[in-house]
């Protein structure tokens, strides 16, 4: 099970298209929690995903207008997979990770 | 005090706006009320969908943002695939609608729909305008969207109330987006890792797609190529940004990309890709893409990476920056001369040996040997047909390609050098784009040569067009390559569905010549018996040079073999380097 912890700006449909890079894989969103915080919106999403389900996702969100910020937690890896599809996020371009790829 | 409507206008017009394309209706009357004495040149599609095609046409050539309008319902749902195109090829798009006056919103009015749920999965932004108030603000953030980052479609729905209602007006809005806290953006330190990549490598090679033209960076990306001199390949969005005359350059890549592409992309060990999304129809089998290689993409879209395969190294940012930074980082190793005297880095034995004969690489891949292509021979009166086209094409023509398998042949025939010279629907494949596409691209480039090449199916998903084509008296030169079938469909139900022609055949289409003529539009056959003289008959040069000169828009039907294939073909699921020559 994977939790994907999602800050927003809580403007026109910014809930739906997050909800919406789920349900487009056809994906059972197991639980969905959104509300307002101090400073802005928070969805933390619950559902069963592959590792690039993952990173898609993630990138995915991070894509929309309004996403200010995207974290996951509860990744576990698939086995036997040598490359990462679930890359940091926000999606770090190279540069600091960029070191790992010469590994 | 201004209305909605004009206000609109006024918004549009400070945004650079000065052509919109577009259907009246009932809840977007308003705005076409005040198009009148606004100076805003509205162009009258004959259908929403051509309306919008005919945006993204002319948002494609000039990289400036197109605008659509429709009424609310059905005239909004028309838009939807020309949407999602937008989507799919990264056009620049602002699609404004009506919708029922805000009072009946939700209560199932005359032709209400709800397009901002609709489109909400097509979109890059979108809203529904509440208030009067925010109607200029909304139009300067939709803009900003539409044509930042990577560009997308947007869509602002105006219920005809706001439109109608008036306020004062000071002046278009300014849009500032949101900072986020970690903004992923390549700083200067990825060259040296990609520079060290390059130099283990010992077969690299580079895939080119359409986000060197969308950054306006083409001229940077070849300089960069020249500089590295390794086998250089494109999709089909990417065809225009090489130089075809390059040494190093093996044409598209691909489904239908040439032996030469889809080989080096098989076999290299370190991928430069430059600005792609790699979808399915590049990659094949994505579990053997590229086997061997470890993967840089240079990208403006996070989203785009890791879509089919994980990238190795992501450079996110805009190439127009990205690819200077690493081609000055490059320029400060040591290099190696080729017996050219070429600036190059060092490949390895095994590269050099398997490109020892460019000559005849490049021959396959620039279509020297058309029959590499077609062992059969059915289609080559049609590849002849579309070399003899584009021949005589002059200087900055612009081709626009329909979806199937003419597409795939104007692909592969395709020779300019032109960055934004050939437009085609190429990630949703939406038959039908080619003909209102062109009608945007004319009005865009008034002076150019426009010649759009669709099937005979998709010709006719948007053929009332020809009206459009004739009361602006646009020069398009169209033509129809009729084989009298779906053929994409056809030929991949001979190949994969023991010929089964389940509803392809259109053996019964209409006499397309004396469709145009109720148009008032002049049309011509060509058989393709005329394309087996090699050379041509002069008659038929002649011919084919009135049709591409005439001041006005022609129609020109190809009669090609109903069975005629497009080869090399990697059949869906399978790997590049397994691509298929012929029928069995």
């Amino acid at each position: 099970m994977q939790a994907f912890h999602i800050r927003y700006r809580n403007t026109q449909g910014t809930l739906m298209r997050i909800l919406n890079a789920a349900s487009r894989r056809g994906l059972d969103l197991t639980s969905v929690q959104a509300g307002a915080t101090e400073q802005d919106y928070h969805a933390t999403l619950q559902m069963e995903v592959t590792s690039k389900q993952t990173g898609q996702l993630c990138r995915e969100w991070y894509a929309i207008a309004d996403v200010i910020d995207v974290r996951s937690t509860g990744l576990t890896r698939e086995h036997g997979d040598q490359r990462s599809w679930a890359s940091p996020h926000p999606p770090a371009s190279a540069g600091v990770p960029a070191q790992s790829a010469l590994a | 005090m201004l209305r909605g409507a004009e206000i609109v206008l006024q918004c549009l017009r400070a945004e650079g706006v000065d052509l919109v394309f577009g259907y009246p209706g009932g809840a977007i009357m308003p705005l076409y009320d005040a198009l009148e004495g606004s100076g805003m040149r509205h162009v009258l599609t004959r259908h929403e969908q051509g309306a919008v095609f005919a945006a993204e046409g002319y948002a494609r050539v000039t990289g400036k943002v197109g605008v659509a309008i429709a009424t609310s319902g059905p005239g909004a749902t028309n838009l939807v695939t020309g949407i999602a195109d937008a989507k799919m090829d990264s056009v620049p798009l602002v699609c404004i609608t009506g919708q029922v006056r805000s009072p009946l919103i939700g209560t199932d009015a005359f032709q209400e729909t709800d397009v901002f749920g609709v489109t909400l999965s097509l979109t890059k932004w979108s809203r529904l305008v509440r208030t009067l108030d925010e109607l200029p603000a909304v139009i300067a953030e939709g803009f900003h969207w539409a044509r930042s980052g990577r560009p997308g479609p947007v869509v602002i729905d105006i219920p005809t109330d706001i439109l109608k209602a008036t306020r004062e007006f000071s002046g278009a809005a300014k849009f500032t987006p949101h900072a986020r806290p970690a903004d992923a953006k390549a700083d200067g330190g990825f060259t040296d890792t990609v520079v060290a990549l390059l130099q283990q490598s010992q077969r690299p090679v580079a895939l080119v797609g359409a986000g060197a033209k969308l950054s306006g960076a083409v001229s940077e990306l070849r300089q960069l190529l020249d500089y590295l001199n390794i086998p250089t390949f494109a999709t089909v969005h990417g065809l225009g940004a090489v130089a075809q005359e390059s040494p190093y350059y093996l044409g598209m890549v691909g489904m239908h990309g040439t032996r030469a592409a889809n080989m080096a992309l098989h076999e290299t060990d370190m991928l430069l890709v430059f600005g792609a999304r790699l979808d399915d129809r590049v990659t094949g089998d994505p579990g053997r893409f590229a086997p061997h290689a470890r993967i840089v993409h240079f990208e403006i879209d996070p989203a785009q990476l890791d879509r089919v395969r994980p990238c190795d190294l992501p450079v996110i940012g805009d190439l127009a920056e990205t690819i200077p930074a690493f081609h000055a980082e490059l320029r400060k190793i040591p290099i190696h001369s080729t017996s050219s005297g070429q600036a190059s880095r060092k490949t390895g034995e095994t590269w050099g040996t398997q490109f020892s004969d460019w000559s005849e690489w490049r021959a396959v891949a620039c279509g020297a040997e058309r029959r590499e292509s077609d062992p059969r021979g059915l289609a080559q009166p049609t590849m002849r047909f579309l070399d003899e086209l584009f021949s005589r094409l002059p200087q900055d023509s612009v081709v626009i390609a329909d979806v199937g398998q003419h597409q795939m042949w104007a692909a592969q025939r395709y020779r300019s050098n032109s960055p934004r010279g050939f437009i085609t629907s190429g990630g949703l494949g939406a038959m039908g784009f080619a003909l209102p596409a062109a009608v945007g691209v004319q009005l865009a480039k008034p002076e150019a040569c426009v010649l759009c090449v669709s099937g005979d199916g998709g010709f006719q998903m948007n053929i009332q067009e020809l009206a459009t084509v004739h009361r602006l008296g646009l020069p398009i030169k169209m033509v129809i390559v009729d084989n009298k079938y779906l053929g994409m469909v056809r030929q991949w139900q001979q190949l994969f569905y023991q010929r089964n022609y389940a509803e392809t055949d259109l053996s019964d289409n209409p006499d397309f010549v004396e469709i145009a003529k109720a148009y008032k539009i002049h049309g011509w056959h060509l058989n393709e018996n005329t394309m087996v003289e090699d050379p041509v008959a002069s008659e038929t040069g002649n011919l084919i040079e009135k049709f591409l000169r005439s001041p006005q828009p022609e129609l020109l039907v190809f009669d090609c073999h109903p069975e005629a294939n497009v080869f090399p073909m990697v059949p869906a699921g399978a790997a590049l380097s397994e691509m298929v020559f012929e029928e069995e």
